[in-house]
């Protein structure tokens, strides 16, 4: 595990980011994470989550502010280092698998840093028992259900053996139990995770702590059990109360009133 | 207009897997030296939706009739001509293995008469000069028309000529380009509208999308002077090239080059003779529909007996008893160690 | 069915044949490919009217269904795509070339029914179609695109050409979908036509487009974050002696008939 000076994976100071010098999409985002947490990044639409995660990844360089992932600052020069450490799961699994079966794939990462043969027959068994999609090994890619899918996603992922791991709506145009399964796997996962989502349910039952961003800022930062069940907070910023906790606040009040 | 294997003499093949080598290894030049990485993932799934818009069908208005897109144009106006060749070569490539639409040994004609024709005469010659001052709805519309007609033509010629030089048809020369070139300029035509409307569009929400527009005008000139300096200079090479090859199985194989071309010319209008042509005649009264043209020539050809056929259906019939005794005993046996 | 939902069926049926458990499937694909392209181009080589020993060159393809347990009828549908072109340019070689070759039957004052050149010639164009189109199949049913796109990369064609293979094969179902969707989209709000009407074709298939060059930007991320440098690094396949041995004999085969077997028939 490599990280910062203290100890820490993520460490994001005064960050702004814009598109070619028009409105800023980003502003003054200050982000530390540590190793082993789970982080939900929450906000209504085209409030610049993915462009954060972006970011993150190094597709982007041009903002100002600090970003170290690892403990390396991120710039050019960096980038190729900084990307052995950090994994992205695109929301459309379509456009992260490219190869036809779901080994190559899996064994895309680790080839291309060098690794030897065995070396990444180990990784890929690892990957895919991590995700328990074993028996899919030999299958083409074209032949999986879309849950199937999203688990290879996963797994080309973490047979890279990242410190951190950035997720893009991973829950989206899945059914109730595969995305239970997939709620269970990324539990097990013990890198640092950034998971973007609208499913707030989804955020609360994965990750213990959320990031509210609106209009390119962080607006609240904490337990997700706090975030998640303020409901005047979540509505003042285009979100609503996740389904369960919708319950528990029900409850709650019913509680106080009887 | 996918050539089949079954069409083309080996010879035929091989000259035109040698020009379509050609014009590759220029494209995968050009293509280094962009030195854009994106451009590879761009041009693979650019020929997949290539590939399944070939699929589509297009209502011709005014016919009860459906059109296609066939796609050389249209990618090289996204992609450039090299790029564009390079993904038409990979589409050509998937279709014949997947779909069996040509064939392996065939592959080299198609890719010179889809994917040379549209890329590079369509895209260098056509497109660029056009839309060096910049864009405009008609001249993408002009473009894509007059480009899809031409390349289109080129390359049912080139079918007709590839198919006659490998000498496996009795049909004329007049006959076969008279069916071959007029199917396709309908083709041509309605291809060159589906590609103008889908480039349009483009132009339209994202221009900067469409290769070649608006270089500017020192850049252009200098390039433009270039590219079609490039351009002359590999097809005279290629054409060089391809008449040596040519010339070469000529003066290896006599009969059967000058046999074609003799057909090509369609000089030799010999008489039938002999009760032995009645029945055949008779056919040929009745459909009365060809022309008068017959065409003996009892040199080159070697030819078959009946006791040769029946014997050699003897053979491969054994072979095919032979196999599925192999399989069965093979599929017991199995049977048995497994119980 | 749509022609859409009929490759698409047709791509499944060769994946699941391409993952069977067979001796053939296992073979390396570098000689596999190169069996194919010398069968076709002997097959080819042959004059238009030997007849005979191109029926002997039916061989592989017998064998090739048969042990390899394939259906002909699968291999034979596959020649509707090039059948036209062939058929129009074979079919009129029994009206051109009337001299006769042989005569079937009769005896003593009595002919037979003769048997023209053209009409051997078109049975020999019919048959070297039948037979290309039969072995490219025994090729695929057998090998994936993937091992195909391997055995190029042995033959030393150019990464950017094979890359653009593999990416075209794995985007062709996804793409195939999608086209599947938008035409049944289109289907249901206008009944009454038979295609894509021309005032919807620029809209239609122009946002298709771009929706596609918005994947290919994706994809072509989700490489870079996993290290792409430029190449697909290929894992090695090994080379057992059956690899070598089955190409050659076959090879032998049809040389020996080619040059040797032609004179006795």
């Amino acid at each position: 595990m490599h990280t910062g000076v203290n100890g820490e994976v993520l460490k994001i100071e005064n960050l702004s980011f814009s598109y070619e010098k028009k409105d800023q999409v980003l502003k003054d985002i200050n982000l530390t994470a540590y190793s082993g947490e789970s982080i939900g990044v929450i906000g209504a639409n085209g409030i610049g989550k993915t462009t954060l995660m972006k970011l993150l990844v190094g597709l982007n360089t041009d903002f100002e502010g600090v970003l170290e992932v690892a403990g390396h600052p991120m710039n050019q020069k960096n980038i190729a280092h900084i990307r052995e450490h950090i994994g992205y799961v695109f929301q459309d699994s379509d456009s992260q698998l490219f190869l036809s079966t779901i080994e190559d794939d899996v064994a895309f990462g680790p080839r291309n840093y060098g690794l030897s043969e065995e070396e990444v027959e180990k990784r890929v068994e690892e990957a895919l028992a991590k995700v328990h999609i074993t028996e899919l090994r030999h299958k083409q890619t074209y032949k999986l259900s879309g849950g199937e899918k999203k688990l290879a996603s996963i797994a080309t992922i973490l047979s890279m053996k990242p410190d951190i791991i950035i997720m893009d709506e991973p829950s989206i145009a899945l059914d109730p139990r595969n995305r239970r399964n997939l709620i269970g796997i990324l539990n097990e996962i013990d890198s640092l995770k950034i998971i973007t989502s609208h499913d707030l349910d989804f955020i609360l039952d994965t990750c213990e702590r959320c990031v509210l961003l609106d209009e390119g800022r962080i607006i609240a930062d904490g337990r997700s059990e706090k975030i998640l069940m303020d409901k005047e907070l979540l509505e003042a910023h285009g979100l609503e109360l996740p389904l369960s906790a919708g319950c528990r606040y029900k409850q709650n009040i019913d509680n106080v009133q009887g | 207009m996918h050539m089949a294997d079954a069409l083309v003499a080996p010879a035929v093949a091989g000259t035109m897997y040698v020009l379509s080598t050609g014009a590759a290894t220029v494209s995968v030049k050009k293509v280094r030296e962009e030195n854009d990485p994106k451009k590879i993932p761009v041009m693979g799934v650019m020929g997949a939706f290539v590939f399944a818009t070939q699929m589509l069908n297009f209502t011709i208005p005014g016919t009860g009739s459906s059109g296609h897109l066939c796609g050389g144009m249209m990618l090289s106006a996204m992609l450039g001509p090299y790029a564009g060749f390079l993904t038409m070569i990979g589409v050509l490539l998937v279709q014949c293995l997947l779909f069996a639409d040509g064939g392996l040994l065939a592959l080299g004609c198609n890719i010179w008469n889809m994917a040379f024709y549209g890329c590079f005469i369509g895209a260098l010659l056509i497109w660029r000069p056009m839309m060096k001052k910049g864009a405009s709805r008609v001249k993408i519309i002009a473009a894509s028309i007059i480009g899809c007609v031409l390349t289109l033509q080129m390359g049912a010629f080139s079918v007709t000529l590839e198919t006659l030089i490998s000498g496996i048809t009795e049909l004329p020369f007049s006959v076969f380009v008279a069916t071959m070139q007029p199917i396709h300029l309908a083709i041509g035509f309605v291809e060159g509208l589906i590609t103008a409307a889908v480039l349009v569009f483009v132009y339209e929400a994202r221009p900067e999308l469409l290769w070649g527009i608006g270089e500017s005008e020192t850049v252009a000139r200098k390039e433009a002077k270039l590219s079609l300096k490039n351009t002359i200079v590999v097809i005279a090479v290629l054409a060089a090239l391809a008449g040596g090859i040519v010339s070469l199985f000529a003066s290896a194989f006599p009969d059967g080059l000058e046999w074609s071309m003799e057909q090509v010319a369609g000089t030799a209008e010999l008489e039938a003779e002999g009760g032995a042509y009645a029945v055949a005649e008779g056919i040929q009264e009745a459909t009365s529909l060809l022309p008068d043209y017959a065409f003996k020539n009892s040199e080159s050809a070697i030819g078959t007996s009946f006791s040769g056929i029946v014997g050699a259906l003897v053979v491969v019939a054994i072979l095919v008893g032979a196999c599925y005794a192999f399989r069965f005993f093979k599929s017991k046996k199995s049977g048995v160690t497994a119980a | 069915m749509s022609k859409i939902e009929k490759n698409i069926r047709e791509l499944n049926k060769l994946q699941n044949l391409q993952q069977r458990s067979h001796w053939m499937n296992d073979l390396h694909p570098l000689g596999k490919l190169l069996l194919s392209v010398i069968y076709i181009f002997i097959t080819v080589s042959f004059g238009k009217y030997s007849l005979a020993p191109l029926i002997i060159m039916a061989i592989y393809p017998i064998f090739g269904f048969i042990i390899g347990e394939l259906s002909i009828k699968e291999g034979l549908y596959r020649m509707r795509l090039i059948l036209p072109l062939v058929v129009f340019v074979g079919i009129f070689n029994p009206f051109f070339d009337r001299q006769v070759m042989f005569y079937i039957g009769g005896s003593g004052g009595q002919t037979g029914i003769p048997v023209t050149e053209g009409i051997i010639s078109m049975v020999t164009l019919m048959l070297k179609g039948f037979y290309s189109v039969l072995s490219a199949y025994i090729l695929i049913a057998t090998t994936s695109i993937d091992d195909i796109c391997y055995a190029l990369r042995i033959l030393h064609v150019p990464k950017q050409i094979v890359i653009v293979i593999m990416l075209i094969y794995r985007y062709f179902g996804v793409m195939a979908a999608e086209a599947d969707r938008i035409t049944t989209a289109y289907k249901l709000r206008a009944p009454k036509q038979n295609g894509i009407h021309y005032k919807a074709w620029g809209t239609l298939v122009g946002q298709w487009l771009l929706r596609s060059m918005d994947r290919a930007e994706d994809v072509y991320e989700s490489m870079l974050l996993r290290g792409f440098k430029g190449d697909f690094i290929m894992k090695k396949q090994k080379t057992r002696p059956i690899d070598i041995i089955y190409p050659l004999i076959w090879t032998i085969a049809f040389i020996v008939i080619r040059h040797v077997l032609i004179r006795f028939l």
